[in-house]
């Protein structure tokens, strides 16, 4: 196909601007709700959908559009890692970028034995999706993208247009006439209503995610698409589905002179040197090498699957090293399970019962704990739909298995009342999308006043903030008139605040506006929360 | 802060004595008064009883607004020409406007109305709400009703706000939106609701929406309350008691919570207002710790029935 290349790169393009605009339309806006196709590229991931139905015994419905991402692989091979995985334009670019920085030092790469990491990789995971684990989603490339772009890169920038347009705000008045500001002002006033999410929106743990993102972009210096060729499970999957497609590469020796342009230009490294050796499970249907050979020898042809012409090279996975992946699958989720802060089926919580992370608040309609870590990819979609940016990346708080999965951070942003979005856009249901009137009774928790340090109980001044923004109609926090007596024997009648457990929905404002800041008078800690019977230490009055 | 000239003093006295005389309420007496230049404090109230349906109630929310203002002496006694205008009304939670917790959204409307017919060149309209302005805007229905009209809506940034002078006896210096201070002339467009802590909020804790950093207010909300509003300096306030929260405040949620009064209160007083706004939701003026710091700053009367006043019922 002439200017195959050229073509493809346009569609990796749209499908970079398709995968940021989602995104980026995924913020809070005034009066609309975030598009209902934002989970389009997680839809159609066939690594999503294998997890959740191994892990959870799981099919939510939207995921199915993955089939269709099969189906295309069953026919034209890794055409989803070529032309539409966002992250593998991102890695096509960098590693354009690279070839242009480096362009005479480069070596010519050929197939490597290290490119079956990724299969071993993904039996692994897989093993461990099969007893319930779900940890090879965090790996997902578009999970991967979409998480470090939504709580590193984006607030990263937010935090960089934030201060220094601040900055050259204040430094003005000392300018005089000079008005830098009647241009950084604009800008960020535009910025703020169509790219930021929230005002200072950010996230907790957010370096060890933009280092790995970094790393993985950074790979490409040493070898072109390092991610897609040694190590993304998703595109392992997709290789395993595309060892004998129907849209194969047709080299004819008769004209090749073995100049090995094709293999120099290839993105995939799916073949040995001088084009020998092609491997279809490797090959992105870049097309480059088409249009790289100067006499025309190769060409992509259509040919029936039970053909073996021209030779489909296997990639030789070795069995030992599959069993080996597939036995340090299973030891690592026995590893994870065995902390004291994994999930336990027994107790719908965590740790055997001998820990209890109490901050681990979960958004409303998470499921209980085992089968919202058999759900959740950790994609970030709902940290970046969260009105208030209180919804946060975990870090060690529901252990390793947990890693990057949502908590609410109250202090960050609390839950809005009338917000379910959360919910409404999790792709795998790991938050169940639950109807306005049912969230708002959906406990995440329970606040409670620490009274050593809360202003009235404390230091006998009314205070009542917490009291004021409670958006329980009914009010869960309440206050009670008490006389005191203060330290000169003086009277004085104190407003003292106080929960009623059988009202609190645990949803934080209280403190989040609290005026104690860092050591707020009144916390939420995760008991009382609906999604988990054995964590209910309260019985209800009424 | 109440200037009255000697022939207001002598007219008002002798229509309070003939009230007196003729035992007539002085509301209803100086009702006949109307329509000879301007008051200090108007009330237009519904003559209907019950719960007017949703269309009835949007007319007449419309009309007691436009009474009122007349009643005062008409906007133009306030907007001048080629004015730039900020209406601030309560939209600090994000409930429905029938939950009576933000503005009616048809008061704040026919203000801007009145505005642009004034000959104002900008009106705005803005609040630092407690939730997010993205949600508590559109849910109140406040922008969908001015934007219409011309007005600006405005979504305040937090990182631009300006240490400004306050001078209060609590306040010193305290961050202020510029935008809001730097206007030609504030609208105080607050509504009548029940308040935890503070028994009540209406035009003077309205004011709390100008400035940041207001957690530690609650310790003392009284006087930080009064220090905002006379660093304000409040032309021009216009109670909403079309629907007023009479528990569980100021978040409501509960429509049972809901009173619905039909009445509009325009005035330059801000303490004659909240002490009127205070008998709206039953509790006596005095008990209300703004209103009596607000009358001890000299920011107004307490005793509204005292100053030029007008009421005016609406059919």
């Amino acid at each position: 196909m002439p200017g195959g290349p050229r073509l493809r790169g346009a569609v990796q393009a749209v499908s970079l601007i398709l995968f940021l605009w989602l995104l980026v339309m995924a913020r809070q806006r005034p009066g609309a709700e975030p598009p209902s196709f934002s989970g389009f590229f997680f839809w159609i991931d066939p690594l999503i959908l294998v997890a959740t139905f191994l892990a959870a015994h799981a099919v939510p419905v939207l995921l199915l559009s993955a089939l269709a991402t099969v189906l295309v692989t069953l026919v034209a091979g890794r055409v989803f890692c070529g032309w539409i995985c966002p992250f593998g334009t991102l890695h096509s670019a960098v590693g354009w970028v690279c070839d242009r920085i480096w362009h005479k030092g480069r070596k010519r790469e050929h197939w490597s034995g290290w490119q079956r990491a990724k299969y071993y990789v993904l039996a692994g995971f897989l093993a461990m999706a099969l007893l319930g684990g779900h940890w090879v989603t965090i790996f997902d490339p578009i999970v991967l993208l979409y998480r470090s772009t939504t709580t590193a890169l984006l607030p990263g920038l937010q935090w960089a247009v934030e201060e220094s347009s601040t900055a050259v705000f204040n430094w003005d008045a000392k300018l005089g006439p000079l008005k830098p500001s009647a241009v950084t002002e604009p800008c960020r006033k535009f910025l703020r209503e169509h790219l930021f999410a929230v005002d200072s929106q950010s996230f907790i743990g957010s370096e060890l995610i933009l280092v790995v993102f970094v790393g993985l972009l950074a790979a490409n210096a040493f070898r072109r698409r390092w991610w897609c060729r040694y190590a993304c499970p998703t595109g392992a999957l997709l290789g395993l589905l595309s060892i004998r497609p129907l849209l194969r590469r047709a080299l004819a020796e008769s004209t090749c002179t073995k100049c090995d342009l094709c293999s120099a230009n290839c993105q995939g490294n799916a073949a040995d040197g001088s084009g020998s050796g092609w491997r279809a499970s490797e090959c992105f249907v870049c097309l480059n090498c088409e249009s790289a050979c100067r006499r025309s020898s190769l060409a992509f042809e259509w040919d029936w699957p039970w053909r073996s012409e021209p030779v489909v090279t296997s990639v030789g996975l070795s069995r030992r090293a599959m069993m080996m992946s597939v036995v340090g699958g299973i030891c690592t989720l026995w590893f994870f399970r065995s902390s004291p802060r994994a999930s336990s089926k027994r107790l719908g919580y965590q740790a055997r019962g001998l820990v209890f992370e109490p901050g681990l608040i979960r958004p409303p309609g998470a499921r209980a704990e085992r089968e919202f870590i058999q759900r959740c990819t950790a994609c970030g979609l709902c940290m970046k739909v969260c009105p208030t940016g209180g919804l946060q990346p975990c870090v060690f708080e529901a252990g390793l298995e947990g890693l990057w999965t949502p908590r609410l951070v109250p202090q960050l942003g609390h839950c809005a009342y009338e917000c379910n979005l959360c919910g409404q856009v999790c792709p795998t249901e790991a938050i169940m999308p639950l109807k306005l009137e049912d969230k708002k009774k959906f406990r995440l928790g329970l606040a409670a006043f620490d009274t050593t340090h809360c202003i009235p109980h404390a230091y006998g001044r009314d205070c009542m903030v917490c009291e004021e923004c409670c958006p329980v109609p009914e009010k869960a926090i309440y206050f009670i008139e008490t006389r005191i007596v203060t330290r000169t024997g003086e009277e004085r009648t104190v407003k003292l605040p106080h929960v009623d457990a059988d009202l609190c929905i645990g949803c934080g404002i209280c403190e989040n506006v609290c005026p104690l800041r860092g050591n707020p008078g009144i916390r939420v800690t995760n008991a009382n929360e609906s999604r988990n019977p054995a964590n209910q230490p309260i019985l209800p009055e009424r | 802060m109440q200037k009255h000239s000697r022939r207001e003093f002598l007219a008002h006295s002798a229509v309070a004595a003939g009230a007196f005389a003729f035992g007539v309420q002085p509301g209803s007496q100086s009702q006949a008064a109307e329509a000879s230049g301007p008051s200090d404090m108007a009330i237009a109230r519904w003559q209907g009883t019950g719960t007017p349906d949703d269309k009835q109630f949007k007319e007449l929310s419309v009309k007691l607004t436009e009474r009122a203002i007349e009643a005062l002496g008409g906007i133009k006694r306030f907007v001048s020409r080629g004015a730039v205008v900020w209406i601030k009304p309560n939209i600090a939670f994000e409930r429905k406007p029938e939950l009576a917790a933000t503005t009616n959204p048809d008061v704040v409307a026919t203000l801007v109305r009145l505005c642009f017919d004034a000959g104002a060149k900008t009106v705005r309209v803005g609040d630092n709400p407690v939730h997010d302005a993205r949600r508590t805007y559109p849910t109140s229905g406040i922008p969908e009703a001015v934007e219409k009209l011309g007005a600006e809506v405005v979504y305040l940034d937090r990182a631009r706000t300006r240490e400004m002078k306050v001078d209060g006896e609590r306040l010193k210096m305290h961050p202020v939106f510029p935008e809001m201070v730097e206007c030609d002339l504030m609208i105080n467009v607050p509504i009548v609701k029940h308040h935890g802590l503070a028994r009540a909020t209406m035009c003077m804790k309205n004011y709390m929406g100008v400035v940041e950093n207001r957690r530690v207010f609650h310790q003392d909300i009284a006087t930080c309350v009064a220090d905002i509003t006379r660093f304000m300096k409040p032309r021009i306030c216009v109670l909403d008691a079309t629907r007023v929260l009479l528990r569980n405040g100021p978040t409501g949620g509960r429509i049972e919570d809901v009173d619905v009064q039909m009445q509009v209160a325009a005035g330059i007083d801000p303490v004659a207002l909240d002490a009127w706004g205070a008998e709206r939701l039953g509790v006596k003026p005095n008990e209300i710790g703004t209103i009596t710091k607000g009358q001890e700053f000299g920011l107004g009367k307490m005793d509204y029935r005292t100053l030029s006043l007008r009421e005016v019922v609406v059919v």
